[in-house]
């Protein structure tokens, strides 16, 4: 579609792209200088004035991120978090959004909206007490320590984006299953969930950032640095004497990435999400 | 078996091979009530078991023992210490200040942003890729990012402000700035999630009514402030509560960006309970500061609910 109107650049000078253009300035001029500041050599991090180009282009800061720190570990923690969490709220999140959307309960306002109250909970509420019952529990320092409650905080909101999909279904979709004989879990399986699939990816992309990104529970349930996940790993790369921006942001540039790619592959899934899984709401 | 396509035959056919109507649906809720019950339980587990300990433990002369906490009976206590301690009146203040400021800020430039947008012809989906990086960015990477900018000695911001004659002030060293600092952190990273919101209203809106306003010879000022405002203002509201609910839990971009300081002049509610919570170890205060601040996000969501609660109706 770009390609076709490519023809003539003058045509693009107005005051809508130039509007455009700054927009992508304020958006990306910090986003590029966390990429070009993880290029830099540690000596030229602390130029005064600072270089806008990194010269020499230096991946020493990766490789310190790697290999003298356990950024890798990180990595592997927040992956097995974040990924063992999501799987767990899109199970029992369609579960749950087929029944509120779909079947005849009793209660279901009243529901729904405890649902909505909860999931804007702040998660200093619930701190301390969660931090007690870990402890008791032994799993400070654990995985499940981080899965359990980041599935329970992130299941409300998913539960409201995928219920909102389900109402969308034409109720005659059940009718055809249960006219080929097919029980609930197949009618679910088979006919309800193929066309919740957009409502699915939605959830799960919010639910994945989401767990990706929190700080405050992995702060206070996983200090211990075999389990840290990375924004806590980030945050503790630094000393109170010097901060290693270097190896901070060459580990950031490496975070970043994946969610990024996640969210431009699945972009529409996130626009839709915050159209109809909330507006609609 | 015999599927048919017209929906006037499906009925009769369907109905005997599910039984009766009020048969079915209160075996269809049954099924409803089973496929909720494992959410439920897990949120109820570790959601609504520990708000309810979090009150308890508010109201109680909890002492920190070898395994836990002891909770010593009931206490009003930690309520009047914090109401009355100078440190939770500032951190509330500095809480509302940011977070009006930050959500005002947000909104206006969200808004226009999302007008921009809606004009651009080409690349406009690119425009929204570059939009969520800053929204799927963690918070802790955002803090470092202007950490670095801000530094005092090497920083860009510093250079910039050197350039035009103010010198080197101490971004981070002073309250103010410090404040103004992080504010701006957050704008960066929230300002293109307001303005997605916002772009995704815009789009819903019917054309015709424009094309109405134009033949009426309607300025775009005009056009703005009468039709596009008012029929907004539902995406408006939804954005604005967004946003206030998650501003008031402040945490992670003053934990590591300022650490709250210098002094307490960025310690937000949330990072004062940490702090009273796991820097002093007094779980009953904390708590009560940690129930307050929920009781009064508690209060805004209702507040903001009116909104909602007409179209929830409306689909149940």
């Amino acid at each position: 579609m770009r390609n076709r109107k490519r023809t003539g650049w003058h045509r693009y000078i107005n005051g809508i792209n130039i509007s455009a253009f700054f927009v992508v300035l304020f958006v990306g001029l910090p986003l590029y200088w966390l990429i070009a500041s993880s290029f830099k050599t540690p000596a030229n991090l602390g130029n005064s004035p600072p270089q806008f180009f990194p010269n020499p282009v230096s991946v020493g800061n990766y490789t310190d991120a790697f290999k003298n720190n356990d950024f890798g570990q990180y990595f592997i923690n927040s992956l097995i978090v974040t990924l063992i969490a999501t799987a767990l709220v899109l199970i029992l999140g369609t579960m749950a959004g087929y029944a509120l959307g779909r079947l005849p309960m009793r209660g279901k306002f009243t529901l729904m909206v405890t649902l909505l109250i909860i999931s804007v909970f702040p998660a200093i509420a619930v701190i301390a007490p969660l931090y007690l019952v870990l402890r008791n529990l032994g799993w400070l320092n654990s995985y499940q320590g981080l899965i359990i409650p980041y599935t329970a905080f992130n299941l409300p909101f998913a539960i409201w984006i995928l219920r909102n999909y389900m109402l969308g279904i034409p109720k005659e979709m059940e009718e055809t299953g249960r006219i080929d004989g097919a029980g609930p879990f197949r009618t679910l399986w088979t006919i309800i969930l193929p066309m919740a699939l957009p409502g699915i990816f939605t959830a799960g992309i919010f639910c994945f950032t989401a767990c990706w990104t929190e700080f405050l529970m992995a702060l206070t349930f996983n200090s211990a640095n075999q389990y840290r996940t990375i924004p806590v790993g980030i945050a503790e790369f630094g000393t109170v004497f010097t901060v290693p921006y270097g190896t901070i942001f060459a580990a950031s540039v490496v975070a970043v990435v994946p969610i990024g790619i996640l969210v431009f592959i699945f972009r529409k899934f996130v626009i839709s999400g915050l159209t109809s899984g909330a507006v609609k709401g | 078996m015999t599927t048919t396509s017209s929906d006037t035959e499906q009925v009769p056919v369907a109905a005997p091979l599910v039984g009766r109507p009020d048969v079915n649906r209160k075996r269809m809720a049954r099924l409803g009530w089973g496929f909720t019950t494992p959410s439920l339980i897990v949120i109820g587990l570790v959601t609504i078991f520990p708000i309810v300990y979090s009150v308890v433990l508010s109201f109680s002369a909890a002492t920190v023992t070898g395994n836990g906490v002891a909770l010593n009976g009931f206490t009003g206590s930690n309520y009047s210490l914090v109401l009355s301690s100078s440190k939770w009146h500032y951190a509330l203040g500095f809480t509302i200040i940011y977070t009006l400021v930050t959500v005002l800020v947000e909104l206006v430039f969200g808004t226009l942003i999302a007008l921009v947008l809606e004009r651009l012809t080409a690349g406009r989906g690119l425009m929204m890729a570059l939009l969520l990086i800053p929204w799927s960015m963690i918070t802790v990477i955002n803090a470092e990012l202007w950490g670095y900018i801000y530094q005092g000695t090497y920083g860009v911001a510093d250079a910039i402000l050197n350039a035009v004659g103010l010198g080197h002030p101490n971004i981070l060293g002073q309250s103010t700035p410090a404040i103004i600092g992080l504010m701006i952190a957050d704008i960066w990273k929230t300002t293109p999630f307001v303005a997605i919101l916002v772009l995704a209203g815009l789009v819903m809106l019917p054309g015709d009514i424009y094309e109405a306003a134009e033949v009426d010879g309607s300025s775009g000022w005009s056009t703005f402030w009468r039709i596009t405002v008012p029929l907004l203002r539902p995406t408006l509201a939804l954005a604005v509560m967004f946003r206030v609910l998650q501003a008031f839990g402040l945490f992670d971009l003053p934990y590591v960006l300022t650490n709250g300081g210098p002094g307490t002049a960025t310690t937000s509610l949330a990072i004062l309970g940490y702090n009273v919570i796991f820097k002093n170890l007094s779980f009953g205060p904390g708590a009560a500061v940690a129930t307050t601040s929920a009781l009064l996000v508690l209060l805004g969501c209702l507040l903001s609910l009116r909104t909602f609660r007409v179209q929830v109706g409306k689909e149940d």
